[in-house]
């Protein structure tokens, strides 16, 4: 579950997941979310992502920095995600998709990056959360 | 010097310097609605800074630094913060002036805006038809605009009046990463989307004759402004040097108020790496807008004639990190000046002007929004005593995107543009809908802060007619 951010420039994202996998697997369809009109892409095939981090937060900005490799530079357009194992310092999974295809998707905004502007990460009653911004 | 602020350093703990801010009461108020001035005072703590941490009236806030603001830091002792040049390494903008006039175009705007939707590439997914391949990109990095100009996409005086002429010093293509370049390979001559994007305009009034005549300037011409800058490939070198930086800041014992600051010695191998990658990025981008600048003429040629021309006036970045030698107190200093949102505005009689400006000083273009003015204005002395060369960069936003989309129509925001004269195409509707108007602040008050300031002074101002969005 994720709700957008404002951000005087730019945009930003905050998202609630019942453990750190689903966290992870939720900001990364955060951010598909504001590339892409997601509804139009269909999770054909899997594509494999791998990050690491000194910390909970460089993980998840090099994880998100992944996604957004994939999509900006392999021009693969992913939908659902997967994290298939997550300890400190490292997380793996994959991203479900389909090559990009301007007959059929629709983009959205480019984003630039994905920056450590009050980012935030972690625990509360509910699980977990986190708060991420991009830069457009 | 009314519009002039000045935050002590004793303000915020760790702050080495102060915090200078050019702004009306009435900017100030908006300034202050947002985390700009805190972010601000965070330049100030970071190690090296010379002079004030500086913010320009069309600052908002960032991500680290704030955008629209600038810090030079010693060449020797000071850091290099990938943060304090921006994703967008060397978005800027590139003014050129048309052999028509406003009245000549009007007849054929829409034919014409079309024409240029057609021709250059923008928004998301879209690819370059100029294709390059690996060999060539590296030449791309380390020649900048004059590889466009060897290889038939330009002319020499287009880069002779861009700044730098169109490629930094000391770029080296191997500090790039093959994700950067893979990154940016099929995106140059792109416009790229957000805030980037080309505009047909008219000069509405000239307020100094000798500057507008040395740009070729007068009332009624159109012009076409260019703003984007270095796509993928600058936008994944700053994610690559601040996920290496922030390792690297531990040995370097540095530690800061806000992580995306993240910075390293100068001096240090991380540093040289990263300013050689950022210069390489900084001559994509020119190159970018050279490609671009050429789609362009082929454009009005197809639409006027092989008669019209566009010709270049300047291009200058707004994103970027400069060795530069100021006069600091009585002294000269070799600083790196980080230009955040900020522009470089050298004053007349500055040996890095072409001679064609070096009477007047360096033009300094400022965009508005889609709705309103932009400015040519020239550098001026003050902002080599005051600001280490710098001034503004635009409007600055006021609202944020979602704020801008809220209760508004694609339909009726084009409608209310068209009936003061402006076509607008975008490939989305929130292309258009989060760059109306009213998001952003008003141009002509911050032009009127810089040149009350004596920052730089006005030449001309001009209005658009046709703009298309990335």
């Amino acid at each position: 579950m994720f709700e957008l951010l404002e951000h005087p420039a730019d945009i930003g994202f905050r998202a609630h997941a019942p453990d750190l996998a689903a966290l992870f697997e939720t900001c990364a369809e955060a951010l598909l979310a504001v590339a892409v009109e997601v509804e139009t892409v269909e999770p054909r095939s899997s594509y494999p992502l791998a990050a690491a981090g000194d910390d909970t937060e460089s993980l998840l900005v090099n994880w998100l920095s992944e996604v957004l490799y994939l999509w900006d530079a392999r021009r693969l357009a992913l939908r659902q995600f997967r994290v298939l194992e997550i300890t400190p310092g490292r997380v793996t999974g994959e991203g479900l998709g389909e090559p990009w295809d301007p007959a059929r998707h629709r983009a959205k905004l480019v984003i630039k990056g994905v920056t450590y502007h009050q980012l935030r990460v972690g625990q509360d009653r509910q699980g977990w959360y986190a708060q991420v911004f991009l830069d457009i | 010097m009314d519009y002039v602020l000045r935050i002590p350093r004793d303000e915020k703990r760790g702050m080495r310097t102060d915090v200078v801010v050019y702004a009306s009461p009435a900017l100030l108020e908006h300034i202050k609605r947002d985390q700009s001035l805190e972010q601000a005072m965070n330049v100030a703590t970071l190690p090296g800074i010379v002079g004030p941490s500086l913010a320009m009236p069309d600052i908002h806030q960032g991500y680290g630094f704030p955008i629209g603001g600038v810090a030079a830091m010693d060449w020797q002792s000071g850091v290099v913060s990938p943060g304090g040049v921006g994703y967008d390494i060397n978005c800027g903008v590139r003014l050129l002036r048309t052999t028509l006039t406003r009245s000549e175009v009007e007849p054929r705007l829409r034919e014409l805006v079309n024409q240029m939707f057609r021709d250059v590439p923008c928004g998301t997914g879209s690819e370059g038809t100029l294709r390059v391949d690996r060999k060539q990109l590296d030449a791309v990095l380390a020649e900048g605009a004059g590889w466009m100009v060897t290889n038939g996409y330009g002319c020499q005086r287009d880069a002779e009046f861009t700044e730098e002429r169109g490629a930094m010093e000391g770029a080296d293509p191997a500090k790039v990463s093959e994700r950067a370049k893979e990154r940016g390979r099929p995106q140059l001559g792109t416009l790229g989307s957000g805030n980037h994007f080309l505009e047909v305009q008219w000069v509405e009034q000239v307020f100094d004759e000798t500057a507008a005549r040395a740009m070729g300037l007068e009332t009624d011409q159109a012009v076409v402004l260019v703003h984007c800058g270095s796509r993928g490939l600058g936008h994944q070198v700053c994610t690559d040097y601040l996920a290496e930086m922030g390792a690297a800041m531990k040995r370097y014992n540095i530690t800061l108020p806000d992580r995306q600051l993240a910075c390293v010695p100068i001096q240090s191998p991380e540093g040289q790496a990263y300013l050689a990658a950022m210069r390489a990025s900084a001559n994509f981008a020119w190159a970018n807008r050279q490609a671009i600048t050429h789609l362009l003429r082929g454009s009005f040629q197809r639409i006027f004639g092989p008669e019209a021309k566009l010709e270049m006036i300047y291009d200058v970045c707004h994103n970027i990190a400069k060795r530069e030698r100021h006069l600091w107190e009585g002294q000269k200093r070799d600083v790196l000046v980080h230009r955040k949102g900020a522009t470089r505005a050298f004053p007349p009689g500055h040996r890095d002007l072409p001679a064609a400006y070096r009477e007047v000083g360096q033009p300094v273009l400022i965009p508005g929004s889609m709705g309103t003015a932009s400015w040519v204005l020239v550098g001026a002395e003050a902002a080599m005593r005051e600001t280490f060369g710098s001034v503004c960069h635009g409007a600055g936003r006021l609202m944020s995107r979602t704020a801008a989309r809220k209760g508004r129509d694609v339909r009726e925001v084009q409608k209310r543009l068209e009936e003061q004269g402006i076509l607008v195409r975008s490939e989305t509707r929130d292309g258009i809908l989060e760059e109306v108007p009213e998001a952003y602040k008003n141009v002509d008050e911050v032009i009127e802060v810089v040149h009350t300031a004596g920052l730089a002074r006005k030449v001309a101002r001009f209005r658009p007619m046709g703009v298309i969005k990335g």
